[in-house]
């Protein structure tokens, strides 16, 4: 049987930058469910973190149109809620150590990109380090805007994003 | 406490001393345009404001413990005549303060 993820577009980054765009030329708008998978990101500041908006016809979304919610692990204290409603970006990571063994991995399903008249959801998990502690990071947001998408981008928040590979997967109905 | 316009000028200037700054889409490393420069700016500057006024309440959150252990602090407080649960929130708020 054939596989179910179809790879539609891979980036690796090696030099710094402030933000990485997948989809827009190289979109394609036949599946359901996206997966976004990154690995092996590093960043420029330490203990910087990530955030997350979608593109329409390949321009980000940067009006306050973004709603997250999720569940920071952390291995050496109490466990954390991170909501936020109407910003202008998603709030995507945990805090990433800028050490090299310290890197931050993650995959972010995608639902409803491209269904015009319903909203774009995502789930996602992720893992880091930040200077000592084990971070780990599940939930989900919402892009509450009835449009389709056709990406999506990593920004870092106040931080470069110096390393990292980023794979976006159709999933094969 | 900084307004977010204090912010948004020491964004400005934090922004102008890290040019150039570059994106990737698709593969192609880009040097900002003038409008990214400027969500850059205004990204920093919400980023900033977000922290300074919300930024308390994770740092609470993680320092108060569990709620196990605040029952277990409450326990030995009503067993011993203390006040360690008490003051041990009152100390977390004290380090974590509310914005004005």
């Amino acid at each position: 049987m054939a596989g179910s993820l179809v790879k539609i577009s891979e980036e690796t980054v090696t030099s710094a930058v402030a933000s990485v765009t997948l989809g827009g030329s190289d979109w394609d708008s036949s599946y359901d469910v996206y997966i976004l998978q990154i690995s092996g990101l590093d960043v420029d500041t330490s203990n910087a973190d990530l955030k997350l908006r979608f593109t329409e016809s390949g321009t980000p979304n940067t009006t306050a149109n973004y709603d997250s919610a999720s569940k920071v692990l952390i291995s050496t204290a109490t466990f954390v809620n991170n909501t936020e409603t109407n910003q202008t970006s998603a709030d995507f990571s945990t805090n990433i150590g800028s050490l090299v063994d310290k890197r931050f991995n993650s995959t972010t399903y995608i639902f409803n990109a491209n269904n015009s008249s319903e909203f774009t959801f995502y789930t996602s998990e992720n893992t880091s380090m930040d200077s000592s502690r084990l971070l780990g990071k599940q939930g989900g947001g919402v892009f509450t805007v009835t449009s389709a998408v056709d990406g999506v981008q990593i920004i870092g928040d106040s931080t470069n994003i110096t390393l990292g590979n980023f794979v976006l997967y159709g999933l094969k109905k | 406490m900084a307004t977010l316009e204090e912010l948004t000028t020491e964004a400005t200037a934090e922004i102008e001393a890290a040019k150039p700054l570059y994106k990737q889409v698709n593969n192609e490393r880009l040097e900002f345009s003038s409008a990214d420069y400027d969500q850059a700016i205004t990204d920093l500057a919400n980023s900033n404001w977000n922290d300074q006024q919300f930024g308390y309440i994770q740092a609470r959150q993680e320092a108060y413990g569990s709620v196990q252990d605040q029952l277990d602090m409450q326990y030995w407080d009503n067993v011993n005549g203390t006040t360690t649960w008490k003051d041990h929130i009152a100390q977390v708020k004290s380090d974590n303060p509310k914005p004005e």
